[in-house]
């Protein structure tokens, strides 16, 4: 469905991604792992075109481009069949819950009100903010203010959705209620690409995890692969820091 | 020397009331004109292009170096001549022609920095969430931008505004009967006499003015900062 090959991205000298190439297939949930400033990020907001890739493809169901020289068609195209949730949630400040989730399908999807309202007030209920229709973000808490960034991202009813470290900003106790929302997801076929540190996510949710490091896949397989018998010493060596109990088959 | 007749200073309130108007409008058509090139500016300043930018850097750092009323001769004694150069006779033109000119070249200088700091302070992850939801560049800027710097703006906007009225006052000086020009005529008229009574007199008016500009951004900013006020709340 949707495939990443071969894509670089520097800033200024500082080369991010070196080459990084991922397949998702519908249905998918593919977890990124790796330590801080291997490009995970910078790999998520390429595929949005958040960040202009130097070199590399993308193909997406029937659209096939250059990152280097995509155009604004494509890249609102592929933009239509995606969606993002941030780390700091990015509602919009000056919108109500519904308003942010209605934004998209009123202003980007030229919805009819009447029939955006009663889609936003379907995600928000999902996600368990029925209740918050009108409050702003500034009412929120962090855990609601991130459910409704993740229903503002399953409003516009994407192909797949990117979520980058979406419970990092949290308190701990406000995390569960924001994965419980995407195991949810995750359980009605929803594929997503989730960059996250949360491990029990990627063991229990995860259908195939990457690790990365300096730019680069250094592998990648199913959840019970990567931490039952990973075979790269780097993945080993994060993996014992971030899991102090990890206990791996030689 | 005379006494003081404070019951003169509402005579004069009622001789100089007719002439309000050309203060509003000379405002008005100033906030227009100087609001809209300092968009102009204030967008070239954002925006990547080097040379647009470098104009307005120089537009801007140009005008604000020069007192109000340095310009206000310049423009009124200069600006014909300018443009008789190039065939356009506009001697007969009214003084607010040049009144408004003076203060929008002047007035678009603050704008342009009121709107770039505040178009600035937005969150740049605004803009991407809006760009990941589909919404375009256009649609990003009106929908969610504008109203959040314009609540950004708005004290600086009120406090620019606040000033240009002041400064508007320096009108008489090339011959404009606004509230001041009219207020300079009946001291003249008085031979000096009555004079404190007369600038008690416009205190007074410019005080009513800056107070109706205060309140009405005062009530305009409570009711668009909705989403911000809670917050101060929480
Ligand atoms: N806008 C930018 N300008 C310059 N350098 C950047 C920018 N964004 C990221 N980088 C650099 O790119 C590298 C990778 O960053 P990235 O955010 O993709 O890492 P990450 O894997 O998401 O890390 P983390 O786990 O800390 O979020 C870092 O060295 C970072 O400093
Ligand atoms: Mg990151």
């Amino acid at each position: 469905m949707l495939e990443i090959k071969n894509i670089y991205k520097a800033f200024g000298n500082n080369e991010v991604l070196k080459g990084v190439s991922l397949k998702v297939e519908k249905g998918d949930v593919v977890v990124i792992l790796g330590p801080s400033g291997s490009g995970k990020t910078t790999l998520l907001r390429s595929i949005d075109f958040l960040e202009k890739a130097d070199a590399g493809e993308i193909i997406f169901d029937d659209i096939h481009a250059e990152f280097a020289r995509i155009s604004k068609k494509t890249i609102s195209q592929i933009r239509k069949k995606t969606a993002f949730v941030f780390q700091n949630y990015n509602l919009f400040h000056n919108k109500t819950a519904l308003q942010n989730v209605t934004e998209g399908l009123i202003i980007a999807r030229k919805l009819p009100k009447e029939k955006a309202i009663e889609i936003g007030k379907r995600a928000l209920d999902k996600v368990g903010l029925s209740e918050r229709y009108d409050y702003y973000p500034s009412q929120l808490s962090g855990g609601q203010q991130q459910r409704v960034g993740i229903a503002r991202a399953i409003a516009v009813n994407p192909d797949i959705i990117l979520f980058d470290e979406p419970t990092s900003a949290l308190d701990p106790e406000l995390i569960g209620e924001v994965l419980g929302v995407m195991k949810e997801l995750a359980k009605e076929g929803t594929t997503m690409i989730v960059v996250t540190h949360e491990m029990h996510f990627a063991q229990d949710v995860a259908n195939r995890v990457v690790f990365m490091d300096g730019g680069r896949v250094v592998e990648e397989g199913t959840p019970d692969e990567m931490f039952s018998r990973p075979k790269e010493e780097r993945t080993r060596q994060f993996l014992r820091r971030i899991l102090p109990d990890f206990d791996y088959v030689i | 020397m005379r006494s003081f007749h404070p019951s003169y200073i509402l005579e004069v309130l009622i001789q100089l009331l007719p002439f309000l108007w050309v203060t509003v409008a000379m405002v008005i058509g100033t906030v227009f004109f100087g609001g809209a090139v300092g968009i102009l500016l204030a967008a070239a300043k954002v925006r990547k292009g080097r040379i647009t930018r470098l104009l307005a850097n120089i537009y801007i750092y140009i005008t604000r170096c020069i007192p109000s009323v340095i310009m206000l001769f310049i423009v009124y004694y200069g600006l014909p001549e300018l443009l008789l150069g190039f065939g356009i006779d506009i001697n007969h033109v009214g003084k607010g022609f040049f009144v408004i000119t003076t203060f929008s070249i002047l007035f678009a200088a603050n704008m342009a920095e009121v709107f770039r700091s505040a178009y600035e302070a937005v969150d740049k992850g605004q803009k991407e969430a809006a760009a990941s939801i589909g919404m375009t560049s256009w649609q990003t800027f009106y929908r969610i931008l504008l109203p959040q710097c314009t609540v950004v703006a708005l004290p600086n906007f009120a406090n620019a505004l606040v000033n240009l009225m002041k400064e508007g006052s320096l009108a008489y000086t090339i011959g404009l009967i606004d509230i001041m020009g009219k207020g300079q005529l009946l001291i003249g008229m008085n031979h000096g006499s009555y004079a404190l009574e007369t600038y008690l007199a416009l205190t007074i008016l410019y005080w009513v003015l800056t107070f109706v500009v205060e309140k009405s951004f005062g009530v305009l900013e409570k009711h668009l900062s909705k989403g911000k006020k809670a917050l101060s709340q929480a």
